[in-house]
């Protein structure tokens, strides 16, 4: 299926190099709007196209590089302030921008692109030419023909011969002064091959775009997973350095099972397995951290396609709103940042179309005409907590009541009963949309309750926090990674269970006392909390073999509750293997404990919702608990 | 035909065109290959270390090919180095600028492996003149 024979590998590089500055080039043109006339953006953004028009030469991708070669020659313009940049010639640049993006797209698919849109081509050929709003400065012209006239390629002997020709004239006279005398002297040769290409796309290309009228697709190509990583050097030297290190261990250990097995087995020998296995231990340790570290990926390469995002949406909205980014260095394993993407474009978006008011409203509001989305990411312990804050209209908790008992979402007498922080997890239910007209960016209603639920199936959790008036603040905290998870070990009817210690809020001990019935439900005050007592064996639907002795409360972005159990065995990070081919409900996967034991992992959700089915008023009444 | 350990420099912002450059060279059977990824980078890699040859990029953050090459020439030590100057740019200004500042050779992006050894041997044959 691939066009790219034998080059796939390459391929696959320069997508992920030119991705990135494509996307580099995506927010340095949302600068460029705020300073258009800051040479150093107009130099970096000339040189983005620049390269991957170079690699894509490489490639043969010749729409590829027709397109850059005019958006270059476009910038090259800019930069020299033979043209000045307008609306008009903005829109342009952004197009091809995302013509090129399109194109990476198809590329991913190993397949070749078309030729750029007709139409687009025509725009960087009319604003090349100075047909649009600014004529360009005169002199201008004779640089920025492409590659196509003969006497400047020169083959091998002439270069000597220029050379030669134009050294001693430096001397005298200014650079460009001597040009035309010494290129005169070499047009004899033909073109020389390697240029032919180039010349020759842009002749096709010109020739075939008034018949094409393909409308490229605006969506970014960043929906695939990437299957090729790049890893820091340094942190792949760590992983072979400590493979080899536990191999000297493991060697270590063999001879000293033959010295035990011969029955030699006094002290020394013994001491020197402890120590052996002490290191082992040591080892293992810090190679699951390295492997885990050569897939950690900075976040800011998710982070940077969203002020164009932000951008564009504002403007197609009427808005005038700045995303502000930062701590995008911050690392995160690399099949979350793909699966991150998603959900936040989401939260962007709705950022930009819910969240903050246009630019009367602000103004009526007393604030500063254009609004202000942060966008940011830091670790927070082994947690990664990434934040997007906007200064807008806020969320108001009585008109999400309302709304959600409008639409039927949940009764009134449950509505009247949640409080505010309460009222903002409504967004979060199936079928709730804060807007009541359906804009076509955001706000189909579908949006909310998939972006939690994608969250939590990253293991992560997202919460809200909004002061009418002042704005929304989106909080998702996630774990470091997915390979490795932290559980807590517990015991129920004389066996272990491992739960996701991210749910663990606390660990309480139960007192018979303290167990209150609430309409035929047991629970417990943790201060003034009115918590639901599940027991693990009630979950299970096994009977108990003993009073629950501690409780270990859980919180997940719904609910908090109580998990009754029998005994604790300890924390401990798990690998999780999936269960072949059956599937309880309620069990995530299973594991090994230290004594090589099976330890089930426990989905707390997943068995929560087991036995919500049984009642259909829980749901509600666990809602109210949140 | 020439010395197939010489050691080259290849200079270019973009990994994967370093890359690129570095597998033509190797078709070529050049093997003893290092990059720089700019200019800065690569001027300190030929003070600090030797090589027989330089492969640059003209369009580079930090410090342009054409800043390198200059630099190149300017110091007492270096001033020999074989320099061939990569680029996308075809324009006869680039050319003579490149000229002037003592490329030894110029080659236009894309390129091919055949292309890239006539260039180099143009350069051998003229250092072994």
């Amino acid at each position: 299926m691939s066009e790219f024979g034998g080059m796939e590998e390459l391929l696959q590089d320069f997508l992920m190099e030119s991705n990135d500055l494509l996307s580099d080039v995506d927010n340095k043109l949302v600068e460029l709007e705020k300073r258009p006339e800051d040479r150093a953006l107009l130099n970096d953004i000339f040189r983005g196209f620049h390269t991957i028009k170079g690699g894509a030469g490489f490639l043969n991708v010749a729409p590829m590089v027709t397109l850059c070669h005019r958006t270059e020659n476009l910038f090259d313009k800019l930069r020299n302030a033979e043209l000045q940049l307008n609306p008009e010639v903005m829109d342009v640049i952004l197009d091809a921008t995302a013509s090129v993006r399109d194109m990476f797209g198809t590329l991913g698919q190993g397949l070749m692109p078309r030729d750029a849109d007709g139409a687009l081509l025509a725009a960087l050929d009319a604003v090349l030419s100075g047909r649009m709003p600014q004529a360009p400065v005169p002199q201008a012209t004779p640089a920025t023909p492409p590659v196509a006239s003969a006497p400047q390629r020169s083959d091998e002997p002439d270069w000597n011969s220029l050379y030669q020709a134009v050294v001693p004239a430096a001397r005298t006279t200014t650079p460009t002064a001597p040009a035309p005398a010494p290129v005169e002297v070499v047009p004899a040769a033909a073109l020389v091959p390697e240029t032919e290409p180039v010349t020759a796309v842009a002749a096709a290309s010109r020739a075939a775009a008034p018949a094409k009228n393909v409308t490229a697709s605006k969506s970014a190509s960043g929906g695939g997973h990437e299957n090729t990583i790049r890893i820091d050097t340094n942190r792949l030297d760590m992983v072979l350095n400590l493979s080899g290190e536990i191999g000297l261990t493991k060697n270590r250990l063999t001879t000293l099972r033959t010295e035990i097995l011969q029955g030699n087995n006094d002290s020394n020998t013994l001491r020197s397995l402890d120590e052996a296995i002490s290191q082992l231990d040591l080892l293992v340790g810090d190679l699951q951290n390295a492997v885990m570290k050569t897939r950690m990926q900075p976040i800011g390469r998710l982070f940077q396609k969203y002020p164009r995002l932000a951008r564009d949406l504002a403007r197609q909205l009427g808005k005038d709103v700045e995303l502000v980014l930062s701590g995008e260095e911050t690392e995160l394993d690399k099949t979350m940042i793909e699966d991150l993407n998603d959900p936040l474009v989401h939260l962007v978006r709705n950022a930009v179309d819910h969240g903050v008011e246009s630019t009367a409203e602000r103004i009526a509001a007393g604030k500063k005409p254009q609004s202000l989305i942060q966008l940011t990411a830091e670790q927070v312990g082994d947690h990664i907590l990434i934040e997007i804050t906007d200064d807008g209209r806020g969320m108001n908790a009585d008109a999400l009541r309302r709304k959600a008992v409008e639409k039927g979402l949940i009764d009134t007498e449950a509505a009247n009963a949640l409080d505010e922080k309460q009222c903002l997890q409504l967004i979060f239910l199936p079928g709730f949309s804060t807007k009541d007209q359906i804009s076509s960016v955001s706000g189909r209603g579908v949006g909310m309750d998939v972006v939690r639920t994608n969250i939590q199936k990253l293991n992560g959790r997202i919460d809200i926090n909004s002061i009418p008036g002042e704005g929304t603040r989106i909080s998702i905290s996630l774990p470091l990674t997915l390979a490795i998870l932290p559980v807590l070990v517990v015991r129920a009817c004389n066996q272990p269970f491992a739960v996701p210690l991210a749910m663990v809020r606390e660990i309480i001990t139960i007192d018979p006392e303290a167990i209150q019935e609430v309409s035929g439900n047991p629970t417990i005050v943790v201060r003034d909390e009115i918590l639901p007592l599940k027991t693990l064996a009630g979950l299970l639907g096994w009977a108990p073999t003993q009073k629950p002795g501690f409780g270990v409360l859980m919180q997940s972005a719904e609910r908090s509750f109580i998990l009754a159990i029998d005994s604790f065995v300890g924390r401990d990070d798990v690998v999780i293997k999936p269960l072949q081919n059956i599937r309880p409900k309620g069990v995530a996967g299973a594991t090994l404990s230290g004594d090589g034991s099976v330890v089930l992992v426990l989905d707390m959700e997943d068995l929560l919702t087991a036995k919500d089915g049984v009642s259909g008023m829980v749901k509600t009444s666990e809602l109210i608990t949140i | 035909m020439a010395d197939k350990n010489l050691r080259f420099l290849v200079v270019d912002d973009f990994s994967t065109m370093r890359r690129i450059v570095r597998n033509l060279l190797k078709e070529l059977g050049f093997t003893n290959v290092d990059e720089a990824e700019d200019g800065q980078v690569a001027l300190h890699k030929l003070k600090t270390q030797h090589f027989d040859f330089v492969v640059s990029d003209w369009n580079m953050p930090n410090m342009t090919g054409i800043e390198l090459l200059k630099a190149v020439r300017a110091d007492q030590q270096l001033k020999p180095l074989p320099f061939l100057m990569i680029t996308a740019e075809a324009k006869r200004e680039n050319i003579i600028e490149a000229a002037m500042a003592g490329a030894s050779g110029y080659i236009v992006k894309p390129f091919t492996a055949a292309t890239l050894e006539e260039k180099l041997n143009k350069i051998f044959q003229a250092i072994n003149k």
